[in-house]
């Protein structure tokens, strides 16, 4: 018991050391932390102010510094396999990343069955989706210098394969949150199909080899992944000096966008603008698709806003995204031919379809209803399309 | 090559669609008229009595609710327009990888309501059973551990105020102004006071590792979200916090318990938090690469980026708070918040001709570290003036609100998230209110 004091003594010491470092005033022993006002400077790892826990005050408020001593026993630790249950994250390095392995052509069906109703055809995007390859990703890299200045200008595409830093984030997102509507179903071979078929798209190819139609994904071959813009972040966040880099990037304001009063900015009170300024002003209504409609009348609710059909409900929540319109190829509502075909195959059948998937669709719309709900709703949009 | 990207991704800012604004416009004429109708009564000049004094109020003539109506209580029913709102432009994910925007016009003082908190989530808003909630701590810690959540609450408490942006607030506009709207120009954030505890005084008996560096955090929601912290801020004052204003965080807001990192990006603050993991190196999640990544002109992206820089807006008036009602040279109060994730605020300055010239306001109230801070000016209104009011906050950290020119000429125009440049509202000659910018 007195070693495990002691170690959690250590411990805790080296927990103020490393505070202490943070703030660039670790003097071997001391942990008084110096007046305020010298952490008032770019003190902390952000860039902002620093305010120390001292003589029962940080900043404003009050504190009981008793509370930060430690000696609380709550909880318990987690059994081994508690922790593998739960510590499943995939990093760069392949930590986390299990074995498997799936093909182009297996991840392409598992898109056309799960993943296209939302990400459109071969990534493409759709209503309310990102699009996940739009070309080959080492041309489109390249777009991540645009800047849409001027009204036609092209703007950088921060697609999958173009953008993102490293690809066990595909594999890690993949796994734990898609598809949307039913998380965490996949198996991981499944997984590995999909990223296969992601890389297939986004015109990838690994350590030489072009990822084509044929292409067999494993583990080995996914740690040789190199996503053309690794380089195109900052600051850098891995390696020992991870931290100072950080912290001397929030240093400087310029490296940010920012103005700092104690690096060289001036707070003008009197013409401080250039000639060239003129007022800029919303173009074409701007952005009024806004819901509810504004409004600061106080008065009662309407009525009718508060009597809504519980199967409207549950269609604006769960089938609206693909049948409002026909960006998503479904059935639109209102739109009589459209229906009049669904409704001719007979009422049962039109159930069965939407309750089993048909097409892009996935069983119930990927919706979490019950046949009850769900065969209220598809009545409500044929009632709604005659 | 078509290099235009859904107008529905989630914050992307290409909005190109035409759109009517007329039944705002309309809406706002109508708001307008009825202000001056309402006026008549308590004009200094009243030509009839006004009814509402003469007469009996029926809510006076009759019984009112009992206490046991209401157990859990709620707004007044004509209270009903001030809710958060949503557009489909972030309709992401069928609305459930998606925002919800706060009434921050109807905001007062420097606490938003639990139902009117901004609401944001990249899976929905999950419903956790706090019976079968853990809290999974390990890593490189001497002594992992797991926590029920009445565990969680027998740690000393801390409460601060705080607000939470996400730090796409204004993002839609780094190439012009888009929202004639305080609530979808500014409304991505919300403040309230957190209830919760120290990570670091967790941590006081787990036996951090010196090689610790960095601390993911993941939530139980359908998005599993999860985003990595430096040691650093762990070690300062991020806090796991489950009350909200005196209450239990709302299920829209985390539920029972979620990450605080006072005035740093909201998607930091992990939602539904389950469980929390330090190692040497950092994870590389979804939302801080794939987004949450600030695109520079270079075509290198800002990542980590932390802190909300500091900020402000005037409130009162604004396009939902015109003037329309103001007479010729009555006293008008300019009102507003300022705020900043760097620090406490130190002072405001407010122009009236959109930045060429600037005179000070006042700070009122509480002015706390990365908080929302009122500021307030008063103004003499000349009937039929054509002002641009722009507001320009400052903080302890040394930050000084730059122009929209000074911005961009740094970020560019395609970075999304971050943006602090000065607003500006034209206020017309009628005393309608625009969202205008003013650049070069």
């Amino acid at each position: 018991m007195f070693k495990l004091d002691r170690k959690l003594i250590i411990s805790a010491s080296l927990v103020t050391a490393v505070a202490l470092s943070v703030v660039g005033c670790f003097q071997g022993g001391d942990v008084t932390p110096p007046p305020s006002s010298e952490f008032n400077n770019h003190a902390t790892i952000d860039g902002g102010v620093y305010y120390p826990v001292k003589d029962g005050r940080t900043g404003p408020y009050r504190i009981n510094e008793d509370t930060l001593k430690g000696g609380f026993s709550h909880g318990r630790t987690p059994t081994a396999n508690e922790i593998a249950a739960w510590d499943k994250d995939i990093m760069p390095d392949g930590t986390g990343l299990p074995e498997g392995s799936g093909s182009v052509e297996e991840g392409a069906e598992v898109y056309e069955a799960q993943c296209v109703s939302c990400h459109g055809d071969f990534g493409s995007g759709g209503a309310g989706y990102p699009s996940l390859a739009q070309g080959n990703a080492v041309t489109l890299q390249k777009t991540l210098k645009n800047q849409r200045v001027k009204p036609d200008a092209d703007g950088p595409v921060r697609v999958f394969g173009a953008y993102w830093p490293y690809a066990s984030t595909l594999w890690w997102y993949i796994r734990d949150a898609m598809p949307h509507t039913k998380s965490k179903s996949l198996t991981d071979n499944q997984v590995y199909a999909l990223s296969a078929y992601i890389l297939n798209i986004n015109e990838f190819e690994i350590d030489g080899e072009k990822v084509d139609d044929d292409y067999v994904l494993d583990r080995a071959k996914f740690l040789k992944i190199k996503m053309p813009n690794v380089d195109g972040f900052e600051p850098i966040i891995n390696g020992p000096q991870a931290l100072d880099n950080v912290r001397n990037y929030y240093k400087d304001a310029k490296n940010f966008g920012g103005l700092n009063l104690k690096q060289g900015a001036v707070r003008c009170m009197t013409n401080c603008q250039k000639e060239t300024a003129v007022v800029t002003r919303i173009q074409n209504g701007g952005i009024s698709d806004l819901n509810p409609p504004l409004s600061s009348v106080r008065d009662l609710p309407a009525e009718k806003a508060v009597v809504l059909d519980p199967a409207q409900t549950l269609y604006e929540e769960n089938c609206k995204v693909c049948h409002a319109d026909s960006s998503m190829g479904a059935p639109v509502m209102g739109d009589k031919v459209a229906w009049g075909k669904v409704t001719a195959k007979g009422i049962d059948k039109v159930y069965a379809n939407g309750m089993n998937g048909i097409n892009a669709m996935p069983a119930k719309g990927g919706a979490n209803l019950s046949d009850k709900d769900f065969k209220s709703v598809v009545d409500y949009m044929i009632n709604s399309s005659k | 090559m078509d290099n235009k990207q859904s107008n529905q991704d989630l914050f992307s800012d290409s909005i190109e669609e035409e759109s009517k604004i007329s039944d705002r416009r309309e809406f706002f004429r109508k708001t307008a008229a009825l202000g001056v109708t309402a006026l008549a009564g308590t004009s200094l000049f009243a030509s009839q009595d006004d009814p509402a004094i003469m007469h009996h109020a029926p809510w006076g003539q009759k019984w009112g609710d009992p206490v046991t109506k209401n157990l859990y209580g709620m707004p007044s029913a004509y209270e009903h327009n001030v809710v958060r709102r949503y557009t489909q432009l972030l309709a992401s994910g069928n609305y459930r990888a998606s925002i919800a925007v706060t009434p921050i016009q109807e905001s007062t003082g420097i606490i938003t309501p639990n139902g009117l908190f901004f609401s944001r989530s990249h899976g929905g808003t999950a419903h956790v059973d706090p019976k079968e909630f853990r809290l999974m701590i390990h890593g490189l810690v001497e002594k992992p551990i797991v926590l029920t959540l009445e565990q969680l609450k027998r740690y000393p408490k801390v409460t601060r105020t705080h607000f939470i942006e996400c730090p796409a607030n204004g993002g839609q506009e780094w190439r012009g102004p888009q929202f004639n709207s305080l609530q979808f120009a500014k409304g991505f954030m919300s403040s309230a006071e957190w209830t919760g505890v120290y990570i670091k005084t967790i941590l006081a008996d787990l036996g951090l590792k010196p090689e610790a560096k960095w601390m993911l955090s993941e939530g139980s929601d359908n998005s599993e979200m999860g985003r990595t912290v430096p040691i650093d801020k762990v070690l300062d004052d991020a806090m796991i916090v489950w009350g909200q204003n005196g209450e239990a965080l709302r299920p829209e807001q985390g539920y029972p318990a979620r990450l605080l990192l006072p005035g740093w990006e909201g998607n930091l603050c992990v939602k539904w938090l389950k469980r929390i993991e330090f190692a040497a190196e950092p994870w590389y999640c979804k939302e801080e690469t794939s987004k949450y990544t600030a695109l520079k002109p270079s075509g290198k992206a800002i990542q980590h980026f932390y802190a909300n820089e500091v900020n402000s807006t005037v409130v009162s008036p604004s396009p939902e708070i015109p003037w329309t009602d103001l007479q010729d040279g009555q006293r008008v109060e300019i009102e507003g918040l300022a705020w900043s994730g760097m620090g406490t605020i130190t002072g405001v300055d407010l122009s009236f001709d959109g930045g060429k010239n600037y005179v000070e306001a006042k700070l009122k109230g509480l002015v706390l570290p990365k908080s929302w801070t009122r500021w307030s000016y008063m103004h003499t209104y000349k009937k039929g003036e054509v002002l641009l009011l722009t507001s320009r906050a400052m903080d302890d950290a040394g930050y000084i609100q730059p122009t929209v020119d000074e911005e961009t000429s740094v970020m560019g125009v395609e970075s999304v998230y971050h943006r602090n440049g000065v607003e500006t509202w034209e206020v017309t000659a009628t005393g309608e209110v625009n969202h205008v910018q003013i650049r070069s």
